[in-house]
Order: structure tokens, then sequence, then C-alpha cells
């Protein structure tokens, strides 16, 4: 390595990261489960899927953002630790899995004026898919362990 | 004597096994964010609410009277996990500086739900009626925010501080690299 990453210098840059990293996921997918919830007939029935859309789509988007630009810098503390992890590339891939669904079909059902019949399994596949992502990203430094340190 | 009940609780058989399962652990910790999460989301916007900088199109009584029963499944299941990963290696994080933070801000927080609960969380449509939000609702709302945020910063915090492992009688699992100790 010929640069040494300025993040590796302080032990306290990356669990700070984490609280951002953290933060930014109780913003988004706290967010985005509320609707999910809504399209499943559970919770905020006072309101339409629409209503609630127009409420959280802010506050989704800027956790997902935060999000991602912290994660990108938790990854680049340790790259090649993340890069073949089991638990990372899962994660990356239901994360990716998790934006494209959100800002296609979940949109495009949530949005619907009437709630098509489908919702819930809509509202079902968001909810399991952040939650794939969430149980990948606590497992990445779990699998290290169990993989790599003994 | 809580070292003592500490040091009982983690050699029941239950956190035993909680704490040698290479898995159980991580799904515990991963049900407890996804708790968070969902719980933290609700949290947040109930406040910003109070604060008037989110869901400003919905009444405040529409808000906290949706969210109440949610939040208290959320933080039951929190909760839960969290009982399950203190007590599997308690006498470890009896020595936690950042447990000791977490549990008093914790206090900290059932103080705060206690004190607003008749002028802010209960009082939601007196503060629908008022032409602009009162001050306290706003402090309220700004107090727990704080504190929310800092009881999910200690937790996180908790897993990089040192476990004092001469003083340690449970195995740690992995074995960190510098352990001395064997199992007893």
């Amino acid at each position: 390595m010929f640069i040494e990453n300025p993040l590796n210098q302080s032990p306290w840059s990356f669990p700070i990261l984490e609280c951002i990293h953290i933060v930014g996921f109780a913003f988004s997918v706290g967010t985005i489960a509320i609707v999910d919830f809504r399209l499943l007939g559970l919770g905020m029935r006072h309101q339409s899927p629409p209503q609630l859309l127009e409420d959280t789509w802010i506050w989704s988007l800027v956790g997902i953002v935060v999000m991602i630009f912290s994660g990108l810098l938790l990854f680049s503390s340790d790259p090649d630790m993340y890069a073949p992890n089991p638990a990372f590339n899962f994660k990356m891939v239901v994360l990716a899995l998790a934006i494209l669904f959100n800002y296609t079909i979940r949109r495009k059902t949530a949005s619907a004026e009437v709630m098509p019949p489908y919702a819930k399994i809509v509202g079902g596949t968001s909810l399991a898919l952040w939650g794939a992502v969430v149980f990948g990203g606590i497992f990445i430094a779990f699998v290290n362990a169990a993989l790599y340190v003994r | 004597m809580i070292l003592a009940l500490a040091q009982w609780i983690q050699a029941t058989v239950f956190f035993r096994d909680l704490r040698e399962s290479w898995y159980v652990y991580p799904v515990v910790m991963s049900t407890h964010l996804l708790g968070i999460a969902l719980f933290g989301g609700m949290v947040l916007l109930t406040n910003l609410r109070l604060l008037g900088l989110a869901m400003t199109g919905r009444s405040v009584s529409d808000v906290i009277g949706q969210f109440r029963v949610a939040k208290r499944v959320g933080l039951i299941l929190i909760a839960t996990c969290g009982i399950l990963m203190l007590g599997s290696k308690a006498e470890e994080y009896y020595y936690n500086i950042l447990v000791k933070v977490k549990l008093t801000l914790l206090l900290l927080m059932f103080v705060h739900g206690w004190y607003f609960r008749r002028s802010v969380y209960y009082n939601t449509e007196e503060i629908d009626r008022a032409p602009r939000i009162p001050t306290r609702a706003k402090v309220a709302a700004s107090l727990s925010l704080l504190i929310w945020t800092g009881i999910a910063c200690a937790g996180r915090g908790i897993g990089y501080i040192d476990p004092p492992l001469s003083k340690l009688h449970a195995q740690l699992w992995p074995a960190p690299a510098n352990s001395t100790v064997t199992p007893k």
C-alpha cells in the first residue's frame, strides 16, 4: 500500500463513521418501512400510501445518501478485507436490488391512488430486502472472524 | 454483587450456548439493529413532526397516535435482543464504560418520557389547536433526538472497548489474538 488512508490514523474514525452509517439507515430504512407497513395494511391507516410516500421520500433519500457515503468511507478503511468477504458481497447485491426495487416497482405501487392487489407483496419484498441488507452488514465482521482470523 | 450476578447469568446454559454459537449472536445483533432502524425511523418522524420539519401536512395527534403501538412493539423487540446480548457477555459488559453510558441514557430516556408525558406526548390535541408548536414540545423533541442518538452511538461503541481479559471467566469467541485466558 503506497498511500495510508487518513481514516486509519485514528482509532475513533471507524466507530464514529459507523454511528453516522446507523443514523443514516434509521432515516432511510426507518422511513421506507413506514410506507411498507402501510402497504401491508399495518399501521398509519389514516393516511394513504401516496400521502405517506410524499411525507417520507425526502428523509429516505437523505438517509440513503448518508448511508452510501459513510459506507464508502468504511469500505475504504480496509478494502482487502471487505472485497472477498461473502457477507459483504451478499450485502452489496441485496443493497443494489433494494435500491432498484425502491425506486421502480415500490414507488409505482405506493404512488397509486388505489392500492393494487399486489401491494402487500411489494411491501413485504421491500422490508425483506432492507432486512437482508442489515443482516449482511452485521455478518461482515463475524464472517471475517470465522473465516480468516483463526 | 452485580459482578457476581453478571457472572452467574452468563454461566447459565442458555447464555453460554448463545455466546458460543458463531451465528446466534450476530443474528440477535442484526435483529437488534433492524429494530433500531424501524423504531428509529418512527422516533425520528415523531420528533421531526414536533419540530415542524416533517409530515407537517398531518396533525401531531395523527402522527404520534398512529406510531404509539408500533413504537412499543419495536422497543420490546430491541430490548429483548439487547438483553440477550448483555446476558451472553454479562461479565465483560460489567466492565464496559459504554454499556454504563448507554444504560444511563436509557434511564434518562424513561425519565424524559415520564416528564413530558402529560404536557407533550399525551397532549397532542392541544398542540394541534395551538397557533404554533409550543416550545415545550420542541424541547422534548430535541432532547429525545439527542438522547436516542447518544444511545445508538454508545451502543455502537461497546464493541470497541477492549475487554479486561485477565478478569474474565468466559471464553470469548472468537478468542482475541492476544488472549492468554483458557476456558474455566
